[in-house]
């Protein structure tokens, strides 16, 4: 019953502190709108999507079809087809509307084709002692145009390259077949041999490394939403411990300490609601990257389908920050304090763990130190459920870490205030 | 008269402080007492208090609370005392009713009978029309008068007043005073009772003790300690014995 009304006094202080809700609800809603947007662009960059590609088709053979389909495929870029002369196209990339522009000239693959057929039947001609030249009915060269924005990164200019050169590769050697199974036929006009095999002989496939077959790309939403949700947990601490100092400064505190078992109680009964309290907040951003996000033209937050896991880790990290916010409220001897060193503690914390920048664009040496970082322990575990599917036998370390976090500061709470009242 | 509270050679000295906070304090309460502990700022009386509480440990002595100390039977010894802070240790964010609701609770007190106090505390003081007002919108006095009756909820045997009339007007000053005489006399409630308002102390308390750097300077009943110091009041007898000295 005490904890009870314990809990129910923290309810009653907590929803009648306006400004203390508005930082506890508001505050995370407005960063994951914010960042989201701001960061959508670079995300994109960062996951190679969606990089604005113009296509002119001027072939509309094999070579164009199959770039087109190999560029479709790798799902970076996004097509745009038109048909314009050179240098429109070349202007269109230098004003920033496409990063890349591929013109295929006209009867490029024709061409190809026939280079490809008279170099081998050139060569099988000279077993024979013909030397006879063969004739072309366009000699002019063959020239592909790329057009790269200078800002184009180097990996897109790869692949585009490559992607060239592989079906180039391919047209010429289907070329090549062609023309020795002509050559062949005549050699041998009685034989009846079984149409040459196209099918490569190695196929390579790409596949995200998740569990349960799941290929969701990490994405600008996916990253923000449970960043900004982990900084509104910790910053939790702010209230919470203001809670506590305003308890020892107007006497409640004492009040509490000689009332039998009270504090403890008391105590008990602010970790829980604000662990409650945590929760909510989570909920209320996974919804705010379910149907908000959305609305304003942003992915929608895929949860995975591990509900569970996700209130575990939700748990972990609202107990990690419930923890921490009783040590700050302990050892902080003003409210200012607490303000202060709280929030700064937590904004830098929030930078190592990933929040600001993602880990995985961080120079090494930031990846290493990230790992200390509480925040960075919750995103990994949230990135493991959202990203790749991840069970509670992948992400059981890092849920570790939060309760050790938690044990430890709830410990380091306790004995700081055991100490100064033995001082 | 029995013995309620038996203090025997307590001192406490804090890290780094100077000089003891208390030093060698022997003294007894008697129940049904009435206790002024006067002393001037700094004199030893909130660390006295907090000891006799069981927030610390003394450093050396022993504090004995119905023949019990707080070493041994804390929970006892917490049960019997009741405490009214100098400061308004109130959620200013919650009705009276709130927050004399939760310190109930806190207390161990629940259902019919912790409203039936609240109510009859309510009314004896005055708030009764204001119960489901939020405790911010409350004038100094008002505050005053729920902070008081936040330690009476579970009839202590023994109740610690901290100023319990700082910065209240006349009327609540009148009435925080007239309840806790009745308390006394009615339910022999002991009451440990400090405050600077040195004529109210004269007038209220059956008892004193005047403490200064934490020991005991002298104590007695107040018309006895007047005539034996050859002074008119309380007040002549304090500044006699503490001097006119700032203590800041």
């Amino acid at each position: 019953m005490k904890l009870i009304y314990s809990i129910y006094k923290e309810y009653k202080v907590l929803t009648r502190d306006r400004a203390g809700l508005a930082i506890t609800f508001i505050m995370p809603t407005v960063l994951i709108l914010i960042m989201t947007l701001i960061q959508d662009s670079t995300f994109k960059s960062v996951n190679e999507s969606s990089v604005p590609l113009l296509f002119v088709d001027r072939d509309h053979d094999s070579l164009s079809q199959t770039l087109e389909k190999y560029i479709n495929s790798s799902k970076f870029f996004a097509i745009t087809k038109k048909q314009l002369s050179n240098e429109e196209v070349k202007k269109e990339v230098a004003q920033g509307h496409f990063l890349i522009g591929i013109v295929i000239p006209e009867n490029t693959s024709k061409k190809l084709r026939e280079r490809s057929t008279a170099r081998i039947t050139k060569l099988l001609n000279s077993f024979s002692g013909d030397s006879t030249e063969i004739v072309f009915s366009d000699t002019s060269k063959i020239h592909l145009h790329l057009f790269f924005d200078p800002v184009t990164k180097q990996s897109f200019k790869t692949t585009i390259g490559s992607a060239i050169e592989r079906i180039i590769s391919q047209i010429e050697m289907q070329g090549m077949i062609v023309a020795l199974n002509t050559k062949m036929k005549e050699s041998f006009p009685e034989a009846k041999p079984s149409a040459p095999e196209n099918a490569p002989l190695v196929n390579v496939t790409e596949e995200y490394a998740s569990y349960n077959n799941s290929s969701i790309i990490p994405n600008a939403v996916q990253h923000n939403v449970p960043a900004w949700t982990l900084f509104a947990m910790f910053f939790i601490c702010i209230p919470l411990a203001g809670n506590i100092i305003k308890e020892r400064q107007d006497g409640s505190a004492f009040r509490l300490l000689t009332m039998p078992g009270s504090y403890f109680i008391v105590m008990l009964g602010k970790l829980l609601t604000y662990t409650v309290v945590s929760l909510v907040q989570f909920i209320l951003m996974l919804c705010v990257g379910i149907f908000i996000l959305p609305l304003l033209g942003m992915p929608q937050l895929n949860i995975g389908d591990n509900l569970p896991l996700l209130f575990l880790i939700a748990l972990s990290a609202g107990l990690a920050a419930t923890g921490f916010g009783l040590l700050v409220g302990t050892i902080a001897t003003s409210h200012d304090q607490a303000s202060l060193f709280g929030s700064v503690f937590i904004i830098i914390l929030a930078a190592i763990g990933g929040v600001w920048v993602p880990t995985f664009v961080m120079p090494d040496i930031m990846k290493t130190i990230s790992v200390i970082s509480p925040l960075n322990w919750g995103l990994e575990s949230f990135y493991a459920v959202f990203i790749r599917n991840s069970t509670i036998k992948e992400i059981w370390p890092e849920i570790l870490k939060l309760w050790v976090f938690f044990i430890a500061t709830l410990s380091g709470a306790y004995l700081y205030q055991k100490y100064k009242r033995l001082q | 008269m029995i013995v309620l509270v038996d203090i025997q050679h307590v001192s406490k000295k804090y890290k780094d402080a100077p000089k003891a906070a208390v030093n060698d304090l022997s003294l007894t309460i008697k129940k049904g007492e009435v206790f002024g502990l006067l002393g001037p700022n700094g004199a030893g009386k909130t660390t006295f208090i907090s000891m006799l509480c069981g927030l610390f440990q003394p450093g050396s002595g022993e504090i004995f609370i119905n023949g019990r100390t707080h070493k041994t039977h804390s929970k006892e010894c917490k049960q019997i005392i009741g405490v009214v802070p100098q400061e308004i240790a109130l959620y200013p964010q919650l009705t009276a009713w709130e927050n004399l609701m939760f310190l109930g609770h806190m207390y161990g007190l629940k259902g019919n009978s912790l409203k039936e106090k609240i109510k009859e505390n309510l009314k004896i003081l005055g708030l009764e029309s204001n119960i489901h007002q939020k405790i911010i919108s409350y004038s100094g006095g008002m505050k005053r008068r729920v902070n008081l009756i936040a330690g009476l909820l579970h009839n202590p045997q023994l109740l610690i007043l901290d100023e319990p009339t700082v910065g209240v007007d006349v009327q609540s000053k009148q009435a925080i005073i007239e309840h806790l005489k009745k308390l006394n006399k009615e339910s022999g409630m002991t009451i440990l009772y400090t405050s600077h308002h040195l004529d109210e102390a004269e007038n209220f308390c059956t008892h004193i003790a005047i403490i200064d750097e934490g020991k005991l300077i002298t104590q007695g009943q107040p018309q006895e300690l007047i005539r034996q110091n050859n002074c008119n009041s309380i007040e002549d007898v304090y500044l006699k014995m503490t001097g006119t000295k700032f203590r800041d």
